[in-house]
């Protein structure tokens, strides 16, 4: 990882009276200790209890919406179950009564959320099993595409705006904006017919089929491919360039920075915490929508057996209860991420506890 | 301000952005290039509409399958049935451009809406505003639109109004930001003082006067957001059908070519696609560097 806080003196006319006071080392892991010094952890747990709530009452909605879109939905089960047998309405009012359907959309919402909670989604109409399950097994799959693809997108990301944002005007500036910029428009499924046909043919490196098909040593190299290429085509890396840059030199600004500089302290260390961890985790937590849309056509070019598949398949046959559980567990990764994001805000900022930082980042 | 480059004796310039930025050429030169795209897309639209187009975009010539660029009076080259690929990118454009209005017109109105009440008011009706922007957040935008999908019908209008409902969380909180900051102004001050009502205040001095740029940097990034899920639709067959092309679904039809060396038929409206979105992109952020800031924050 590049080292800002020593790499920007390099060729100054400060260098040499730096490199003099010796201060300038690579920074002592003094943060983790730090973290959990008792004064922060009484604000991680305040904090931690009122986003708790938070996030019950956003899931409360999503599930809400969730219901709202299934309920205007064209058709229900009973036009199938009774097609072409009892077409009078009191004949479809007698059966619903018969088998237990409420008769008000409320009592059927709080009925198909208590479902919710105690995990039963239903059965997925295609393939008869429940879909909770089912879930579970391949949303891993795509929990480990995601944030690999995170991982890369970072490793892109973080030298690009590390190197403009502390070193400034560089040669290397433009073309890396540039780049970063083509990256993002570039649609993923051509990126992965690229990748696949350049190390498949070419170089002959993967198994073209499937990762199933693989050998077993060449599995995980395998799933490195779609990994890279949803990180590098999902669209975000520009933005999490720029979102990088612009806090990074906005706290490389600070006053607090200047007296670190002054004194002769690490720039590194001081400038860490509020110029990269927190604009990455903030970042990252509003990027993880884009990431698992991204995930869906990933999965669809490289047959990888995950969410997004599930999902795209979902939608082709009409399963309501499989995307509608997808739709669920989707929207709680991103409320679970967002929470994250705030707990190592709060814990590394024990004074937020007090604040609430507004949600216009990045554009 | 001064800046701790100065202090450091970097000897770079005050100003307040990285160069890059502050270079206003560069962001001159994403706006021309920009603009240029718009207007390639949009003359491509009144061509496809009137169908003023060098050939017919569904004729199948079985002696031309998957011809390189230039041969035989082909520009661009044709497809797998040997239809002439530059027809086909240009009737496509039809696949987004109206639907993607739809999309920019509802998140814009509804998000300026939500972000002038939020903004204006405070109160509960930001707690609302901020609730409805989380809750729309919350759901990956193609997950939600395969929800829609399942539960309606693949109609890329029902898509466009997801797409216009999900962009409007960034207006609504991009109006609030702006409004915050312009009430502390002199000039919101003075019109209070002057009695002005303040649908007034609201719509023509913040606003007209003051965000039309912000809503025009906005409505060009939401068409870029636009053409990339309606795109990505129609690569994963829920958007316009064959034979009627969309870029999405050319990339899609040329994939098994790709895999047998025959690149062309299938990167040609990938090409296509990025180099749209880029200029949209580009577009937006050059306007945003050169209008929004001008002025530092």
């Amino acid at each position: 990882m590049v080292h800002p806080g020593r790499r920007s003196e390099v060729g100054t006319p400060h260098a040499e009276w730096r490199a003099r006071s010796g201060t300038f080392g690579i920074a002592p892991p003094v943060f983790a200790a730090e973290a959990v010094k008792l004064s922060a952890l009484r604000p991680v747990t305040l904090v931690l209890s009122r986003e708790l709530a938070l996030t019950a009452l956003l899931l409360l909605g999503v599930s809400f919406v969730v219901f709202v879109i299934l309920f205007l939905a064209p058709g229900d089960p009973f036009s199938v179950l009774l097609e072409g047998q009892m077409p009078s309405h009191e004949a479809r009012a007698g059966i619903r009564d018969a088998l237990g359907v409420p008769k008000t959309w409320y009592v059927q919402y709080v009925s198909w959320l208590g479902n919710l909670l105690r995990g039963n989604f239903g059965t997925s109409i295609r393939t008869g099993l429940p879909v909770f399950g089912e879930i579970v097994r391949v949303g891993l799959s795509t929990l480990y595409l995601t944030l690999g693809s995170m991982l890369v997108t970072l490793l892109i990301a973080v030298p690009i705006a590390l190197h403009s944002s502390v070193r400034g005007a560089t040669p290397l500036n433009r073309p890396f904006t540039l780049l970063a910029y083509l990256v993002s428009a570039l649609p993923v499924f051509w990126l992965g017919y690229v990748a696949i046909y350049l190390f498949s043919h070419t170089f002959g490196v993967f198994p073209l089929v499937s990762a199933a098909s693989a050998t077993a040593d060449r599995a995980w190299l395998y799933s490195l491919l779609p990994i890279c290429v949803l990180g590098i085509g999902n669209g975000t890396v520009s933005e999490v360039v720029r979102y990088l840059r612009e806090e990074l030199s906005r706290v490389m600004a600070e006053d607090y920075i200047r007296t670190a500089r002054a004194k002769g302290a690490s720039v590194w260390r001081h400038a860490f915490k509020e110029g990269l961890l927190i604009p990455m985790t903030e970042i990252i937590a509003s990027k993880i929508p884009f990431i698992l849309g991204g995930a869906v056509i990933v999965e669809q070019v490289f047959n990888w057996p995950g969410m997004g598949r599930m999902a795209w398949q979902a939608a082709q046959d009409r399963d309501f209860p499989a995307i509608m559980g997808i739709v669920m567990i989707a929207a709680t990764l991103v409320r679970l991420g967002s929470l994250l994001q705030r707990v190592v805000y709060v814990a590394v900022n024990p004074r937020a506890s007090k604040q609430r930082r507004g949600a216009g980042w990045a554009e | 301000m001064t800046r701790y480059s100065q202090i450091a004796g970097e000897g770079r310039d005050a100003s307040d952005l990285p160069v890059w930025r502050s270079a206003d050429t560069l962001d001159l030169a994403y706006v021309g290039y920009g603009l240029l795209i718009v207007a390639l897309v949009l003359v491509s639209y009144v061509l496809g509409v009137f169908n003023w187009l060098p050939h017919d975009p569904e004729q199948i010539r079985f002696d031309l399958l998957n011809a390189p660029p230039g041969s035989a009076g082909h520009l661009l080259g044709t497809d797998f049935l040997g239809r002439d690929i530059l027809s086909r990118l240009i009737v496509a454009i039809q696949a987004y451009f109206l639907p993607g209005l739809v999309a920019i017109v509802i998140s814009l109105v509804v998000g300026t809406t939500l972000g002038a009440l939020a903004g204006y008011r405070g109160g509960a009706v930001e707690v609302l505003a901020t609730y409805f922007n989380n809750l729309v957040d919350s759901f990956p935008r193609l997950v939600l639109i395969l929800l829609v999908i399942a539960a309606f019908k693949a109609d890329i209008y029902y898509i466009m109004i997801i797409v216009g409902v999900t962009g409007v969380p960034v207006v609504a909180s991009l109006v609030t930001g702006k409004i915050a900051f312009l009430r502390q102004k002199h000039f919101i001050e003075a019109a209070h003082v002057l009695g002005l009502p303040s649908h007034v205040i609201v719509l023509k001095h913040i606003l007209w006067y003051h965000c039309g740029p912000l809503l025009v940097i906005r409505a060009t990034i939401g068409m870029g957001e636009a053409i990339l899920i309606e795109t990505s639709l129609s690569y994963l067959g829920f958007g316009v059908q064959e034979p009627m092309p969309s870029w999405g679904n050319m990339v899609q039809a040329g994939a098994n070519y790709f895999f047998q060396g025959k690149f062309w038929p299938s990167t040609a409206p990938a090409l296509a696609i990025l180099l749209t979105i880029l200029g949209f992109h580009l577009l937006g952020d050059g306007l945003n560097s050169i209008l929004e800031d001008r002025g530092g924050k």
